[in-house]
């Protein structure tokens, strides 16, 4: 009795697996370079978001002269608006993960239906409008021969595909329709708001990182101050979407959906490391900490870098631990060789 | 040809994994299962093992998320295919089939799929439990009623 106690749990833990042998592995199709991709693809256009809000409400301006050329460039306004520069450098990941590199351009063809042929015309729309915005916010003089209006309507434009371009990356997942991990709209929304938090640090960083040497003075410590209360929101927001993400998902079991195990994988499997120190720790409790420190001694702005640093990465491993946790349904022929195989053991283990 | 697709009984594979290599040797000239396009999921330690073939949808998904359009419905065979001189290796259409039937060439860098060898898959031939058979789509259920009638009558049969 015991030893048929014994093989019944061996059967039923190779089952869970049936897939990919004996245990549950993370999948390996999109790894490492798709999640850089999605990552670079969020923070670009939550940084632009963020930015474009605070450009419209605080107009800050910094023209320095360029010799010997006499041109003047606006580098408050090129700060707050740097977000396509990340998306523009995050795209070509995609380009690298493609088996035949050189066929890229064909990734436009079917827009009809496909996800990512739409994402491939989302985010060169994005950049090409945001790095105008970028371009003209640059420029004084180009801005005064296009008119407010016309820099208002390019940077709306922007900013709408900048909110594409964060839900894009969610919804391409969830456009695989049978992971039940990536099948849900709450996938979209996760990546958003953490498109918007690691976008808000990233130009926290950045004011800060200019702010010693170029930008002295241009952005006033309580924009500092009110990004950093903003980042903060966002952090605890978007824990609790990763609960609520987490809890649905480990919901769906039924027709074979394996977001039970896609949740298990990342919550005590093989990525528990990267879940609870990469992705709550780094992402989650260590930044929050330390801006809560840095809101009380401001005169550490190291504090902010880790914090920074430390947000940064939890974002980026967020994206590639629900990746690799993305665990294809089981299809009903395997539900029935299992179910069968179990009925089997049963009738025997009443014999 | 038109209207056959490949039956799988899992119960009759041995697991030899020989459709994989005439797969690969017929598709791409070398032995190597990596590059085959039938695969064989097992259940070692209950001895099952399950040719996993391309189902040929009547709405498949691959189709639908395939930015290129290399991975279409063929509507005079009544088949998906993929055009590999258009697919771009995204691996978007491995991602989306419920089957996990599209596999991933690692030599050609495209994705691959069964096309029944032109009506001659050679999976079929060399298969020796005959776990793999072409037939009418129409006769599919035929085959499985017959199979689910036979095991009925053992278990039935007295002194089983």
């Amino acid at each position: 009795m015991g030893s048929s106690k014994g093989v019944e749990s061996k059967m039923t833990g190779s089952f869970n697996s049936s897939r990919i042998g004996r245990h549950l592995k993370p999948q390996h199709h999109w790894g490492w370079i798709i999640a850089i991709y999605l990552y670079l693809a969020g923070m670009g256009a939550g940084s632009f978001i963020i930015g474009t809000l605070i450009h419209w409400f605080t107009g800050s301006t910094k023209l320095m002269e360029i010799r010997p050329f006499t041109l003047q460039l606006d580098i408050a306004k090129a700060t707050l608006l740097w977000g396509p520069v990340l998306v523009a450098i995050g795209a070509p990941f995609l380009i690298l993960d493609l088996g035949i590199k050189r066929r890229f351009l064909y990734a436009c063809l079917n827009p009809k239906t496909s996800w990512v042929a739409r994402g491939f015309l989302i985010l060169s729309s994005f950049i090409l409008f945001g790095l105008i915005s970028l371009i003209l916010s640059l420029s004084p003089d180009l801005r005064t021969y296009i008119g407010t209006d016309g820099i208002r309507g390019l940077e709306t434009v922007a900013l709408i595909l900048a909110f594409a371009t964060a839900l894009y990356t969610g919804i391409l997942l969830k456009s695989v329709k049978h992971v039940a991990l990536w099948n849900t709209y709450l996938l979209p929304l996760l990546f958003l708001i953490s498109a918007l938090s690691t976008g808000s640090m990233s130009l926290l960083m950045l004011i800060l990182g200019m702010g010693r040497t170029l930008l002295q003075g241009i952005f006033s410590s309580s924009l500092i101050k009110f990004l950093m209360g903003v980042e903060q929101i966002l952090i605890i927001i978007e824990g609790i979407v990763l609960v609520l993400y987490l809890y649905r998902v480990n919901q769906t079991n039924d027709q074979g959906a394996q977001g039970g195990l896609s949740v298990s994988l990342l919550l005590k499997g093989e990525l528990k490391l990267l879940f609870w120190l990469g992705i709550v720790f780094s992402g989650f409790l260590f930044p929050f900490i330390l801006e809560s420190f840095f809101s009380r001694f401001p005169e550490y702005p190291a504090l902010v870098w880790f914090a920074g640093i430390s947000l940064l990465l939890g974002g980026l491993l967020l994206r590639y631990g629900i990746l690799m946790a993305g665990v294809k349904n089981q299809i009903p022929m395997e539900r029935w060789i299992e179910a069968q195989h179990l009925l089997g053991r049963l009738s025997l283990k009443e014999k | 040809m038109h209207g056959k697709v490949l039956f799988v009984d899992p119960e009759k594979c041995t697991g030899c994994r020989n459709c994989e290599m005439v797969c690969s040797v017929f598709h791409s000239g070398v032995s190597n299962p990596t590059r085959s396009r039938i695969r064989i999921l097992k259940w070692e330690e209950v001895g099952l093992y399950l040719p996993m073939v391309c189902q040929h949808c009547e709405t498949p998904i691959c189709t639908e998320v395939c930015p290129t359009k290399a991975c279409h419905k063929d509507l005079e065979n009544r088949r998906v295919v993929i055009d590999p001189k258009k697919c771009i290796g995204c691996k978007t259409c491995i991602m989306a089939c419920p089957f996990g039937h599209p596999f991933f060439d690692p030599i050609d860098r495209v994705t691959c799929k069964c096309d029944y060898c032109d009506g001659n898959p050679q999976c079929v031939l060399f298969c020796n439990p005959k776990a793999v058979s072409y037939i009418d789509a129409d006769l599919i259920n035929v085959e499985r009623k017959r199979e689910a009638a036979k095991r009925i009558a053992d278990f039935l049969r007295p002194g089983r």
